[in-house]
């Protein structure tokens, strides 16, 4: 009878046990590639990064046409930001003499630093346009009604600071576009009856658009704002986990 | 009488379907992975293909014509045309964000949720209430911008004269030959002193007699709030009437629908249709807009 005998390892299986199964890889990666349902579920459930999920999920919940991943790109979005968002600030120093320079020196000195800004400004927008999408995809599915009603005041609580933070960070190329977008959009907000002017002068720190307005508007948009979205998005994921996940059928 | 403390029953999803489940790892994360992935080759092939825009340095003595707010805040710009500023720039979002706030507190109901347009007269309602706000948004416009009284004077010879002028713009109600306003109807005191809260910066002064224009307050102010709030609820009503809307769910589709329709609306226009001094012109007369590749 004759019995199966175990095949001498290939050069291929060598390299790969070289390079996977070596003692530094180890010391990162616990485990090989997940390929059995408890390791799947394991590496979900015990990595960093990935317990934000569930180990398991509804089968609906991974059609794409049920969300779009609209929720999930956004978050995307404001990662890609915070990564293109540092390496423009290495260059950029918010004062009047200097901002429309850097902005000019990014583009045309710094190496692919036309193509950061490039990706920073049309992030902002995508993000923008994401997270409206996100919230038409919650409202059209009745994915806000019990238990989930403070999370889409927490994601309401988003939109606004998504707006903002792309409001603030409009100013700070420093050209006219920049100086006029705001200048038109801080009339609006100095338009509201008795807090109004009050209101446009704590945003622009005078009563124009000048120096002051420009820091202002800087350390919102690099430290004030993302970490109070961050504080907010923290609360937004874990509802989601605390409410039961996606919304379905009851 | 002993009182009972019960636990807020919590409207939880029914008892895990273990068959109806997957698992996160594959199906979801790659699903995630692909995406990302997707939006950065896209974002790199957007970013390669068209500069972000920028102009000149920023000059406060050269006003950019015409000088415009970021694109999601044209709309209220858009609307700052038509209505009081307080109005248009503060109280209607404030109001809206609020109502957006509210809408899970007024619909409590746990019915047809996870699952697209899942009442049944949803898809209907959606459609209609998003042209209802679409193009009623932009009739108001073009009547308001008095284009339309220009065209059918052009076209049909047609001239409404002095008296039938609000047919141009609701501006010209406030004309004393168009409506006949009594003397005092633009001066109604209501404030004998001079509120000084917050009173401070350029155009900051003392005021004697805070006076009430009842012209001005009726155009700016009563006539675009009638049509907002008006059309609103009339739009639910007749979907009630018609049986279209049954619940609240019904009225907040119906709210939100013509609430996208009026916000894209007020978009377009005033990003793509509103060229020096706000006028309306053709996207392809105007200059100066972001994004448009080569303009830097």
């Amino acid at each position: 009878m004759a019995v199966e005998q175990p095949t001498q390892p290939t050069l291929g299986d060598l390299i790969y046990d070289k390079l996977f199964h070596n003692y530094v890889w180890r010391s990162i990666f616990r485990t090989g590639y997940p390929n059995t349902p408890r390791n799947q579920m394991l590496v979900v459930a015990t990595n960093v990064f990935l317990h934000l999920h569930p180990t398991r999920i509804h089968r609906t919940h991974v059609k794409i046409t049920h969300t779009y991943c609209l929720g999930g790109l956004t978050f995307f979005m404001f990662l890609g930001l915070t990564v293109t968002g540092i390496l423009l600030m290495f260059y950029y120093v918010p004062s009047v003499d200097r901002a429309y320079l850097d902005i000019q020196n990014i583009q045309t000195n710094v190496q692919f630093g036309q193509l950061m800004r490039n990706m920073h400004r049309w992030m902002a927008h995508a993000m923008v346009i994401l997270v409206f999408l996100h919230m038409l995809r919650v409202f059209y599915t009745g994915a806000y009604k019990p238990p989930r009603e403070f999370n889409w005041v927490v994601g309401v609580v988003l939109l606004v600071l998504t707006f903002l933070l792309s409001f603030t960070g409009y100013l700070l190329p420093w050209d006219q576009l920049a100086f006029w977008a705001i200048t038109v959009g801080t009339n609006i907000a100095g338009s509201a009856p008795v807090l109004g002017p009050k209101t446009r002068f704590w945003l622009l720190g005078g009563f124009e658009v000048g120096p002051d307005a420009l820091i202002r508007f800087y350390t919102l948009h690099v430290i004030g704002l993302p970490l109070l979205a961050a504080i907010f998005m923290a609360v937004h994921f874990w509802r989601i986990r605390r409410d039961g996940g996606l919304a379905r059928p009851l | 009488m002993a009182t009972v403390v019960v636990a807020r029953p919590a409207a939880r999803p029914t008892p895990r379907a273990r068959d109806e489940e997957v698992l996160v790892w594959p199906d979801l994360v790659f699903v995630e992975f692909i995406s990302a992935m997707l939006f950065t080759v896209l974002l790199f092939l957007l970013s390669y293909l068209m500069n972000a825009p920028l102009l000149d340095e920023a000059n406060a003595n050269v006003t950019n014509d015409p000088a415009k707010a970021p694109w999601y805040l044209l709309n209220l710009q858009e609307l700052l045309l038509h209505m009081n500023a307080a109005l248009a720039g503060i109280v209607v979002p404030t109001v809206w964000l609020i109502v957006l706030i509210v809408f899970p507190y007024f619909d409590r109901s746990t019915e047809g949720q996870g699952r697209w347009f899942a009442d049944v007269n949803s898809v209907k309602n959606t459609v209609v209430s998003l042209n209802v706000g679409l193009w009623g948004t932009l009739a108001l416009i073009i009547w308001n911008s008095g284009k339309a009284a220009l065209w059918a004077k052009d076209w049909f010879g047609f001239s409404g004269g002095s008296t039938l002028a609000f047919l141009e713009r609701s501006a010209a109600l406030k004309d004393p030959s168009v409506v006949p306003w009594p003397g005092w109807a633009d001066s109604i005191p209501y404030l004998w002193f001079n509120l000084k809260i917050l009173d401070e910066g350029p155009g900051a002064g003392v005021t004697t007699f805070q006076k009430i224009d009842l012209p001005t307050l009726l155009v700016d102010i009563g006539i675009p709030t009638g049509f907002m709030v008006g059309f609103s609820c009339l739009l639910i009503f007749f979907f009630w009437k018609i049986n279209w809307v049954h619940t609240r769910r019904d009225a907040l589709i119906t709210l939100m629908s013509g609430f996208v329709g009026v916000f894209l609306m007020l978009t377009v226009i005033g990003t793509a249709f509103r060229g020096p001094g706000q006028d309306l012109i053709w996207p392809w007369d105007l200059r100066t807009l972001e994004g448009i590749p080569g303009q830097e």
